[in-house]
């Protein structure tokens, strides 16, 4: 394991220029934080709307980061992490362009965490809503340092063109042999300081895959004609060597709308750890021609 | 729990498999098994399964998610339990739900947190050998809906209030972890039905257990996030339970649709 430098230069954060602050004077048990999301064009769709996959990178970077302060001088890793979009902002121009994230942790026990957040638009219309469940660790070379309360966390990005790239580029997605099937190579800026592959670039491919299936693409960047409109997300073991397999089963339709939503189940693997399980979530898919 | 009549199988590998009839007294106003009654399924086999999986330790339940399918009308649910993660601190369960036993019915996920075996639980007795049997027995037969039966009033719309009793408690004398899930149910059902002008049922379910719900009346509040779709067909939901001390005991979220909806 590498040391824990700074959380400004971690890749994927980096990526999503998201910017933190600490709520309040740092003392509270229970930490809160609200992170602004500027919305860069590279990242959003046609309609200027963040899809749901980056999204979640988006809570889990800021929930992670809460989640991590309610334990210093211990640290956190995300077991699992549920995501909801508001139903009037899938469509249409609410809940696009730059984001509010607020977020408060809810119970901090001895070896978990449990945090929700709200996402809104800076016009303050509910974009989604989440909460995520971290187990407490002691990471070796100690947790990142913060000055309490955490003053306005800005990201530098790199001068590097791929982190102006879109997110099928950024987080090394490849098509796999069918619809729903994607490859993540864990290049080093998708990776935690651990060396770990970042849990949100997890949730792109899994997010990318499930769409894939659902529309009838195996291009990454094709996906465009459905959305997510929920994720539950679990990260059974670490992705460390790669490429990662995506793979998306049809769960069969939602009694929300059977002839539009579908269930699409995703499990992600490392190939090159002997296959082992990363992680394993349940979507809802909505085709957006419905 | 007894009331559903689930009849297990259990192989040797210590893997679960449940069954119910499903009769007019389960079903949500779309015709499928409410949400309600499928959390209690799963959570009683997830329970089950865990003491395996969990041994020489102990498990209790975290998290639990559920997706609803569109099944359609059936005469048993039938559900099968995959153990996906057994980590030093926390397991992880899949269930594939399935009507009649050919149409897909559902997907539900548990995360449970491994503790050294509680002292007051060292001498529980749980049948967990191979073989088919029922899981509990009782000589009640349910003969009203199940709502009723757990003793849920809705106080306004969204607002759910339960007052504890032995039923709907668990080992520890706190509100049995499905109870919690029938009353999210609840909440967002009646929520819908203000806002969705109708019928309405929970498609999924994302239930984070925060706190062991002892003190009573709980009460579960739900509020809508942002507003309906705009054909007013479902809705994004929060429903926090609090206990009589006004301690938040779960934290959940839903999807409800306004049944005939569809798009």
């Amino acid at each position: 394991m590498a040391a824990f430098t700074s959380p400004r230069e971690i890749g994927v954060a980096q990526y999503l220029t998201l910017h933190i602050e600490e709520v309040g004077d740092g003392t509270d048990p229970l930490p809160r934080t609200r992170g602004e999301f500027p919305g860069s064009p590279v990242v959003l769709d046609a309609d200027g709307r963040l899809e749901t996959g980056m999204l979640t990178a988006v809570v889990d970077g800021i929930g992670g980061m809460t989640s991590g302060l309610s334990c210093l001088p211990d640290w956190i890793v995300t077991t699992n992490l549920a995501l909801r979009r508001a139903d009037d902002a899938l469509v249409g121009q609410r809940g696009t362009g730059p984001l509010v994230v607020d977020v408060r942790v809810l119970r901090r026990g001895r070896s978990s965490v449990v945090t929700r957040g709200e996402v809104t638009s800076v016009a303050g219309d509910a974009v989604a809503t989440f909460w995520l469940t971290c187990a407490v660790l002691t990471p070796e070379g100690g947790p990142p340092q913060f000055e309490r309360p955490v003053g306005r966390l800005e990201r530098v990005v790199p001068d590097d063109p791929i982190f102006r790239a879109p997110p099928a580029e950024f987080f090394g997605l490849e098509a796999g042999t069918r619809p729903g099937e994607v490859l993540l190579h864990p290049e080093p800026r998708l990776r935690n300081p651990w060396g770990i592959l970042h849990g949100g670039a997890t949730a792109v491919a899994l997010d990318t895959t499930a769409r894939g299936l659902v529309t009838g693409t195996s291009d990454p960047a094709a996906a465009t004609g459905a959305v997510v409109t929920d994720l539950v997300v679990h990260y059974l073991s670490p992705g460390r060597v790669g490429p990662l397999v995506a793979r998306a089963t049809d769960a069969g339709p939602s009694p929300a709308s059977p002839n539009g939503d579908r269930l699409v189940r995703v499990e992600v693997r490392d190939r090159g750890a002997d296959d082992r399980a990363v992680a394993l979530a349940m979507t809802t898919v909505r085709r957006r021609d419905r | 729990m007894h009331l559903l009549g689930i009849i297990v199988d259990q192989d040797i590998d210590g893997d679960v498999r449940g069954t119910i009839t499903v009769t007019p007294h389960l079903l949500g106003a779309d015709g499928n098994p409410r949400l309600a009654v499928v959390a209690m399924l799963i959570d009683a086999l997830g329970g089950l399964r865990s003491i395996t999986a969990a041994d020489p330790d102990w498990a209790f339940t975290a998290d639990m998610s559920v997706h609803l399918g569109a099944s359609g009308p059936m005469h048993h649910l039938r559900a099968d339990l995959h153990v996906r993660r057994r980590g030093r601190r926390t397991l992880v369960i899949e269930v594939e739900l399935v009507a009649d036993d050919e149409r897909p019915a559902g997907r539900a996920i548990l995360t449970f947190a491994v503790v050294p075996r509680p002292e007051h639980l060292a001498g529980l007795d749980v049948r967990t050998e191979p073989g088919r049997r029922p899981m509990g027995t009782t000589d009640e037969v349910l003969d009203t809906d199940w709502l009723t039966e757990v003793g849920a009033t809705v106080t306004a719309p969204g607002t759910v209030v339960i007052d504890t009793r032995r039923e709907v408690q668990n080992t520890v004398g706190a509100l049995h972890g499905a109870m919690h899930a029938a009353l999210v149910d609840e909440a967002s059902v009646s929520l819908g039905r203000s806002l969705l002008g109708g019928p309405c049922a929970v498609t999924d379910l994302q239930l984070a257990y925060l706190d062991l719900a002892r003190s009573s009346p709980l009460t579960a509040t739900a509020t809508a996030v942002g507003a309906p779709s705009i054909d007013d067909a479902s809705l994004a939901v929060v429903v926090e339970l609090h206990d009589a001390d006004g301690r938040l005991c779960s934290y959940s979220t839903t999807r409800v649709h306004r049944v005939g909806a569809d798009r």
